[in-house]
């Protein structure tokens, strides 16, 4: 979903001032006052922090399979129940919420990685080049994007952590490219970089030192709002089987096995569904308090 | 405007070429069988067999020079596993059921989430306006199998009102675009109600409310037509997304459609189904997309003199 | 496509025989049954998949077969003792040498657009499989018949090669067919659907889209209504049919809801009647109490094979082999009343009481302390395994299982999950190197043991073990051409199975269980919907009873 990004672009993108260490600070100040914002914030290190410690903290090893234990409904010994392995799902939701948000972040930051690096040279070289590489990326956007990750992951033949986040960037950095691009091109005509050209600066210079800094407000921006659709895209893959190995799982993969069990056992899908709720909910209420926070044109609003 | 769509359409060729080049690298990458379905091992002569028969015998660029040439006379081959069946057929009568499902998703997401984000914006901050939020970003948050199932286990199992699975009546296809619009739906209802916002501040519907227009109208004829090009902007991109990503919608509900078949077919490794439907995929993305700038010509003419 | 019988691998068993022989009900149809027969003799059934091909020569999965020998005249089918029966052909002669057999057809076939069925059709249609322009991967089913392989190899010559193949119309009504040995489960193999005719003109006019609804042209019990791809497909019964007076469905409505949730909903909602295999594991449980719930013994086996170059000790895979608790795996994991295998050959099998090695080393509960004192006799055990699966849903679960088993032997094992394609090229044979341990699964093509113990033979296209010994090749050979009495034959299949599993047997592979087939059927047609060993139903047979 690669569309929301356009929408971020069309707020940033137009007259993105040259900010200052001061204006981090401002930044701070206003995403506080967003009381949406700080509480998914919270919610969301929260989360996160459940799925670092609980595996620790656990009485229960998240692999061990204990047949006696299977399928048992949520009590006071397992607070969300256990898988038909008798594993306790309090312990087994974590890790596959390592997994699912770990996934999310790898194949959000390789997305923006590919699209930075694209979109920078693009726009930054200009003239041909730019011309060509626009080209090509208008004849990528026709790429299917599931159907290409799931191409991709065919070719990988098992599925693990790293084949999911290619599979998951593969064909779905286009869209950062783009704004990428237009971000760099409206700032090279700031007088602050024709200025550093006319006293001579490297090339690498303007482009490390002025040029992508500035670009790094849209770009954290950028990652909450990706990263519901890769979660979400991690899910699908792995609903229709073609999720990470065992003994590991995701939240997709767990929504799976529960799928099948719902009948009889709907806390099993219910669990990672409302996990991978939560953390869609507070990616988009963290990436709405980032862009008034970084953005004060939309501030007004 | 003409002459904008034929060039748009123009440059359609250079993306299927891509597409049917990717692809192609990508199945030989894969590796695989088409002709051993089963744990059953294929004697020798009859995988010769077969592979004379789909000309997997011959050296790669010409298979893919073949291919090339299959699709610019629209013959995208038979499928290798499917046996007696071609691509063409496949697509003719499986692709229909895809594109419907993903055009009702699409209507029920703009029927639907315009209005709930129309009718939040004008009453900002009211109870109305906190509800669709709600409702809005729990839409967009709660995965579609989660949707589909809950649906399912209510509205068909439980109350009995409406099939569990399949695309022939009007019965079946009430429940599956549901599921798969409901995402898009809480999207389009915050992008609706934040571009409404915007709109309502601008200058020129401040002076028509102070000539004394009527509100009703002022609305109507002005905010909602500029409010709506955000809206349909992400449409288009969308409607690609419905048609090409509605998998999980179709494996849950039995719909006879294009998306589960893609899944079987990269794991059967049918070489000539895969790539057919990637292609058809493409094209479904690029008409969408363009069918989104011809709207968005229509609905804002500047941009449309820019563009031509 | 995914097989229907790939992935019950997952849920299959075997118990209760006696559920498949209810009925009893034979070529007459109605009449000894118990209820009384409804008014409207309408089903519909979830076949849970499109059938690949409805082309006798092409088809290679259970729905298509089913479909076929419903639609098409065998001539032999299997009785509920899985002996031949006549069907279109009235009867057989067998030379004394085993090797020729002449059939002779009924006088009363027909084809639905009034053509009589001849010996010629069928000696056009099993050449026309075994050509090599037709690429049928079933052709390999008539390597048995003398110059089969040859022409199906062919690369120049083939008209005359064709015409050197051992099948022959001497008549309307009379087929010789001359095989290159005895095979005294020729009979057997003939039920299978790929012996079935296919009506020439048709074929030839329509090319590739013969099988389309439109223009099939068909010669049994059922016609090809409607086939609406990945949807539906129905049957209509054909009442021309020789003896469709025995015939009491009027209709057979057929769904294809792969997702056996998804099935099990609509089964639960009314809108189908039978659901044919594919239900989900995760859900045994609950459905084994439904009073719709209804299972048959399969002839198949679910095993863990070794890689014998990688694990060399046999005492390490004998103790591998006797920590597995099958019965935890069967009650916990694939849970459809499997039966725990105790050689590889699966009950139902002719001659099984005589085969069967009861193995030591395949403890129904596992023995870890005989496992462990095994182990201690390895003297370089491998102690790092890679168990690979196929991630169809199922197969993780027992995986699961087995690696926690092992793991009390101090065996370290990874299990790795690859797509269905890749895993069949990747365990070969020969298997990659990487593979210690692979599950597969194998179902019976006809009703003789010869069809799983051949596949142990050293240069088998289906032996992923890398087990090779002489002496096991050499009485698979003398089976396969001596021709010799059944009961000699029983010995040998019991010498094979003790080389494999008994005292001394080298245990390349562990069997796990013995598959069975479990569906949903509604009670007003559960006496008479069964499931034969194959996964067939003969729907002739089946009527709605009030």
């Amino acid at each position: 979903m690669a569309v929301r990004e356009e929408v971020v672009a069309e707020h940033t993108a137009a007259g993105a001032p040259i900010r200052q260490s001061s204006l981090w600070r401002d930044a701070w100040r206003r995403y506080l006052r967003n009381r949406g914002a700080v509480l998914a914030a919270a919610v969301f290190v929260l989360l996160v922090l459940y799925c670092l410690i609980a595996p620790i903290a656990s009485p229960y090893d998240p692999y061990e399979v204990d047949f006696s234990q299977a399928y048992q409904t949520p009590s006071w010994a397992h607070p969300l129940g256990s898988d038909q392995f008798g594993r306790d799902l309090l312990t087994r939701t974590a890790l596959g919420g390592r997994i699912s948000i770990g996934i999310g972040f790898g194949a959000t930051i390789a997305i923006l990685l590919i699209g930075v690096a694209y979109g920078a040279i693009s726009g930054f070289v200009g003239g041909k080049l730019d011309d060509a590489l626009m080209r090509f990326l208008d004849a990528l956007y026709g790429l299917p994007y599931l159907p290409f990750a799931i191409l991709t992951l065919a070719i990988f033949g098992t599925v693990n952590f790293w084949t999911m986040v290619v599979a998951l960037s593969v064909a779905s950095w286009f869209t950062a490219a783009r704004i990428v691009r237009g971000q760099i091109i409206t700032l090279k005509e700031n007088d602050y970089v024709r200025a550093a050209r006319a006293v001579g600066a490297r090339w690498h210079r303007i482009l490390l030192r002025h040029l992508l800094p500035n670009t790094l407000g849209v770009l954290i921006i950028a990652i909450f709002l990706e990263l519901p659709g890769v979660i979400l895209g991690e899910a699908f893959l792995s609903f229709i089987g073609l999720g990470i190995n065992p003994p590991n799982a995701s939240w997709g993969s767990m929504a799976q096995d529960g799928y099948q069990a719902y009948r009889v056992h709907p806390h099993i899908i219910v669990i990672p569904s409302v996990a991978i709720a939560t953390l869609i909910l507070c990616a988009n209420f963290i990436a709405d308090g980032l862009r008034d926070a970084l953005d004060p044109r939309t501030r007004e609003t | 405007m003409t002459k904008f769509v034929v060039r748009r359409l123009v440059w359609t060729i250079p993306v299927v070429l891509l597409v049917i080049l990717l692809t192609f690298t990508m199945m030989k990458q894969i590796g695989g069988n088409p002709f051993r379905q089963t744990e059953r091992a294929v004697p020798a002569s009859i995988q010769r067999n077969l592979e004379r028969k789909f000309g997997l015998d011959k050296p790669w660029y010409v298979q893919y020079a073949q291919y090339v040439r299959n699709v610019f006379t629209f013959d995208l081959g038979p499928s290798m596993v499917l046996r007696g069946r071609s691509v063409n057929a496949i697509v003719k009568e499986q692709f229909p059921r895809s594109i419907q499902l993903g055009g009702l998703a699409m209507l029920f997401a703009l029927v639907v989430g315009v209005p709930l984000g129309a009718v939040a914006a004008l009453k900002q901050n009211s109870t109305a306006d906190y509800s669709a939020m709600v409702v809005s970003n729990v839409g967009f948050a709660v995965p579609s199998f989660l949707v589909a199932t809950l649906l399912i286990y209510f509205v068909s199992l439980k109350w009995g009102l409406l099939p569990t699975s399949g695309w022939a009546t009007w019965r079946h296809k009430i429940l599956p675009p549901i599921a798969l619009g409901l995402g898009p739906m809480a999207y389009f209802a915050r992008l609706a109600r934040g571009s409404m916002l915007e709109t309502l501040q601008q200058d020129y519907v401040r002076t028509a409310r102070a000539k004394g227009l009527r509100w009703r109208r002022v609305v109507v004829v002005h905010v909602l037509r500029n409010s709506l090009i955000p809206v349909v902007t992400a449409a288009g991109p969308f409607l690609g997304f419905l048609i090409t990503g509605s998998f999980i919608i179709e494996t849950i509900f039995a719909i006879p459609g294009i998306g589960r078949y893609y899944v079987v077919s990269v794991q059967a490794r049918d070489l000539s189904v895969t790539m057919g439907l990637t292609v058809i995929l493409a094209l479904i993305i690029v008409v969408a997309n363009l069918i989104v700038d011809i709207l968005y010509g229509l609905l804002d003419p500047r941009t449309r003199e820019a563009r031509a | 496509m995914r097989k229907r019988w790939l992935w019950p691998a997952a849920l299959v068993a075997s118990l209760l025989l006696a559920v498949a022989g209810c009925g009893g009900d034979d070529e007459d149809g109605a009449g000894d049954t118990g209820g009384e027969t409804a008014a409207e003799q309408v089903i519909t059934v979830n076949w849970g998949t499109e059938p690949p091909s409805l082309d006798p020569g092409l088809a290679s999965d259970t729905t298509s077969a089913n479909i076929l020998l419903n639609i098409m005249d065998p001539l032999v089918k299997l009785d509920d003792d899985l002996e031949p029966v006549p069907t279109a052909a009235e009867s057989w002669e067998v030379s004394d040498d085993g090797t020729t057999y002449t059939f002779t057809l009924r006088d009363d076939l027909a084809w639905t657009n009034g053509d009589p069925v001849t010996a010629e059709d069928f000696a056009y249609s099993w050449k026309r499989t075994i050509s090599p322009e037709l690429g049928a991967d079933y052709a390999y089913q008539f390597f048995g018949i003398q110059g089969a392989s040859d022409y199906n190899g062919c690369e120049e010559n083939c008209d005359a090669m064709a015409d050197e193949v051992g099948v022959r119309a001497v008549d309307e009504r009379t087929l010789e067919v001359t095989l290159t040995s005895p095979q005294p489960w020729f009979l057997q193999q003939l039920a299978h659907h790929s012996f079935l005719a296919v009506h020439r003109p048709t074929v030839e006019q329509f090319g590739d889209t013969w099988t389309e609804a439109s223009n099939i042209v068909t010669n049994g019990p059922f016609r090809l209504a409607r086939w609406e791809h990945d949807s539906r497909i129905d049957l209509v019964k054909w009442e021309e049919w020789r003896d469709a007076d025995s015939v009491t469905l009027t209709r057979v409505n057929g769904r294809m809801i792969s997702d056996g949730t998804t099935a099990v909903q609509a089964f639960e909602a009314g809108e189908i009647d039978a659901q044919v295999g594919g239900l989900p594991p995760q859900e045994m449980q609950r459905l084994k109490t439904l009073p719709e719930y209804q299972q048959y013994p399969a002839l198949g086996t679910y095993y863990y094979g070794f890689n014998v170059e990688n694990i060399t000790d046999p005492n390490q895979r004998r103790a591998m082999a006797v920590a597995i608790n099958r019965r935890a795996i069967i009650d916990n994991v694939a849970q459809a009343d499997q039966l725990p295998a105790t050689g590889y050959t699966p009950e139902g099998t002719p001659g099984f009481d005589t085969l069967n090695p009861e193995s030591e080393w395949l403890p129904e509960e596992g023995d870890i302390d005989r496992a462990k004192e095994l182990m201690d006799q390895v003297q370089n055990p491998k102690t790092n395994i890679n168990l690979f699966h196929n991630d169809a849903p199922g197969h993780r679960e027992i995986a699961v299982a087995v690696q926690d088993m092992w793991k009390e032997l101090g065996l370290n094992v990874t299990i790795r999950a690859q797509e269905w394609a890749q895993y069949l090229e990747f365990i070969g044979p020969p298997p990659s190197g990487d593979v210690d341990v692979f599950r597969l699964g194998w179902i019976g093509d006809f009703v003789d043991a010869i069809n799983f113990l051949e596949m142990w033979t050293c240069r088998s296209g289906n032996n992923s073990t890398n087990y090779c010994d002489e002496n096991y090749d050499r009485i698979v050979e003398e089976v396969q051409t001596g021709n010799l009495e059944e009961d000699e034959r029983f010995d040998r299949y019991a010498e094979l199975e003790q080389m494999l599993f008994g005292s001394d047997g080298a245990v390349p592979l562990i069997p796990i269980y013995w598959y069975t087939y479990v569906n949903l059927e509604r009670e007003n047609i559960q006496e008479t919907f069964n499931l034969n060993l194959l996964d067939q139903v003969d729907l002739t047979t089946v009527e709605v009873q009030e």
